[in-house]
């Protein structure tokens, strides 16, 4: 089954064991997942190498989740790496890792966030009481209190687009074909035969939290923490709307305007 | 390293997620809990020469005990649905337990407090006046009773430390932030909430009682006990992070070394800790206002740093994310509103129960234990 944008289409990879070397669930985050079907495995995998910066998954994934203004479910985080007196642009996708063993579950107060039995990790926002304890929890910074709902805020791997038999909006407008979306329950499906060939890795590996976004072309300085100058730009709408002279302060003195602690 | 720079073109930024309302809530129900111990041994354990310390303790206890949960409630962002947490079993969550203790803790607080304070209000009782008939119904008939006292304050004291454990654990089992990651900071919270509630009985000391000299002594050994333990567990984390014995450590320090406003603030926080210490070791007499009020603004500097310091750290990016204090709820109003709160609450209280006289040479004291 091939998971590219072109013929994505659902019903197909029935849970099939051995679909890629990936250690098991945990039995403790097994047992308190609800809704979705067990039959499938959603995962993403990331081609870096083939990753553009475009910036088009952050804008789609906007649009149709109706992301508030100076908030992000993905964003490329672009880097300008600069090696032996040579300069190149690094590009690295993220958004939440639908992880395995996901630590912002368990410290939910209120059972408001949960993972379905396909792996996606959801929130109900009619349940959530907005205490930003998931967003404490989640290794990736992937979470966010949404001002309009005031509840918290994720990547959900476009689930209602996913039940639905579409791919992820991020994955359906990438141009680079940088975003892989698919079954890992399902051997024959592309992500799974990436996992499987490539020896893909994951981000932070060490919080123990099995990722199932999964990285082609990672390179170990972006695995973590980035240890590197910060940020030039972070998008604001706050800044670019209400107050303008913010926007050519932080270009003027960038890391001043960072080290405020 | 090889010769490598990265410089971060674009990426999101996190805005702080728990806000200064949570400051709030550590800071004072840990004063709270500080207070509600160092009221114990002349309340629940009867001891005479702790008694008056004790009256003081205990007015910071229930005054910030009572303020506490509504700066909690704030830091909500959907406040109006505290309720959910009542309607779901969620042992794997510290944060739910700490939304069964909490009731239970404040409860505990109010009953210990009435127990400790029933015979202030039934001497009320028997003041002729217009009132006095209801603080003989406050004082449900009674005077002093020593058993009620301690089985109240045994049971407030079990309540504390649940407390304590719940709001270190919270934020210690947070293995996202190596900042809070570790066993250390329940500790380092209570211990820098004993410095607070004694820096706090040493500024209610001056203002919302009779200014006792004796009690002032007292306060500043039990603060530079207190002090010293903050130095202690301070020493030892950081010995830990520098050796690289405890990696969680050393990470947490390689987050924020190259920071100059972090180097401030640490160098900030050991002049908070040693200065008071070493006045309250020096003379313990005459300097409870000083000692006092650096106490208190370092247990709240340790959380402003632990709570919005902390959540600056970038996960993945980096550097730091700027924050910028609100000059609204989520920022100035919310301190300036919790402060105001409390002081509404400790006006409350010394209206109701008048700050007790020293008694005249000669006289029986009021409250004289055994």
């Amino acid at each position: 089954m091939d998971q590219s944008r072109r013929n994505f289409c659902l019903g197909v990879g029935a849970a099939t064991a051995g679909a890629a070397t990936l250690p098991p669930v945990p039995a403790e985050a097994a047992a308190t997942r609800q809704g979705g079907d067990p039959a499938h495995r959603w995962g993403m995998v990331v081609d870096v190498r083939k990753c553009v910066g475009c910036q088009a998954c952050t804008v789609a994934c906007i649009m149709e989740n109706d992301v508030p203004e100076n908030s992000f479910r993905t964003i490329v985080s672009t880097y300008e790496v600069t090696e032996e007196g040579r300069s190149g642009t690094y590009m690295l996708p993220r958004l939440c890792n639908h992880c395995e063993d996901p630590p912002c579950i368990p410290v939910c107060p209120t059972g408001a966030t949960y993972q379905r039995r396909d792996g996606i990790v959801v929130v109900d926002n009619t349940v959530c009481v907005g205490c930003a304890y998931c967003v404490q929890a989640c290794p990736y910074d992937a979470r966010f209190i949404n001002h309009e709902t005031q509840t918290a805020d994720k990547c959900t791997f476009c689930v209602h687009r996913v039940e639905a038999g579409l791919l992820p909006a991020c994955v359906e407008t990438c141009v680079g074909g940088a975003r892989i979306f698919g079954d890992l329950n399902d051997p024959g499906s592309t992500v799974s035969a990436l996992v499987r060939d490539q020896a893909p890795k994951v981000l932070k590996p060490e919080q123990g939290t099995q990722p199932r976004v999964f990285y082609i072309g990672l390179d170990p300085k972006f695995q973590g923490k980035v240890d590197g100058t910060p940020t030039l730009w972070r998008p604001s709408a706050a800044a670019e709307h209400d107050d303008g002279y913010r926007v050519d302060e932080a270009h003027a003195e960038p890391r001043a305007a960072k080290e405020h602690a | 390293m090889m010769d490598t720079s990265i410089v971060e073109v674009i990426n999101v930024t996190r805005e702080v997620a728990w806000l200064p309302w949570a400051v709030q809530y550590f800071f004072l129900i840990g004063l709270s809990v500080g207070g509600l111990l160092l009221s114990l041994p002349g309340y629940a354990f009867a001891r005479a020469g702790w008694r008056k310390l004790g009256r003081v303790a205990l007015l910071a206890a229930l005054t910030c005990g009572l303020a506490a949960p509504v700066a909690l409630l704030s830091d909500l962002h959907q406040p109006g649905r505290f309720w959910h947490f009542y309607v779901v079993f969620r042992p794997t969550s510290w944060m739910w337990w700490g939304s069964i203790i909490i009731p239970l803790y404040v409860t505990a607080l109010l009953v210990y407090g009435w127990a400790c304070l029933r015979e202030e209000l039934h001497e009320q009782g028997r003041v002729d006046s217009r009132l006095a008939a209801l603080y003989r119904l406050a004082a449900l008939g009674g005077g002093r009773d020593d058993r009620l006292i301690r089985t109240a304050g045994l049971v407030a004291l079990a309540a504390s430390l649940l407390v304590a454990l719940y709001t270190g654990s919270e934020v210690a089992v947070v293995r996202a932030r190596p900042l809070w990651h570790t066993p250390f900071l329940p500790v380092q919270f209570l211990a820098t909430a004993l410095a607070g509630a004694a820096g706090l009985v040493l500024l209610l000391n001056r203002f919302a009682a009779d200014g006792d000299r004796d009690v002032e002594v007292r306060a500043n050994r039990l603060l530079a006990a207190a002090l010293g333990a903050v130095m202690l567990v301070g020493a030892l984390w950081l010995a830990l992070g520098l050796s690289g014995l405890e990696p969680t450590h050393a990470e947490a320090l390689r987050s924020v070394a190259g920071s100059e406003a972090w180097r401030v603030t640490a160098v900030w926080a050991v002049a908070a800790t040693v200065l008071p210490f070493a006045i309250a070791v020096a003379k313990p007499a005459g300097t409870g206002l000083l000692t006092g009020l650096v106490a208190v603004h370092g247990a709240w500097m340790f959380r402003w740093t632990v709570f919005i310091g902390g959540q600056t750290v970038p996960k993945t990016g980096a550097g730091f994310y700027e924050y910028a204090l609100p000059a609204g709820p989520d920022g100035v109003l919310g301190i300036v509103g919790t402060a105001g709160l409390w002081m509404f609450l400790l006006l409350a209280v010394t209206a109701v129960l008048p700050i007790p006289r020293r008694a005249a040479p000669g006289m029986p004291h009021p409250i004289a234990a055994e």
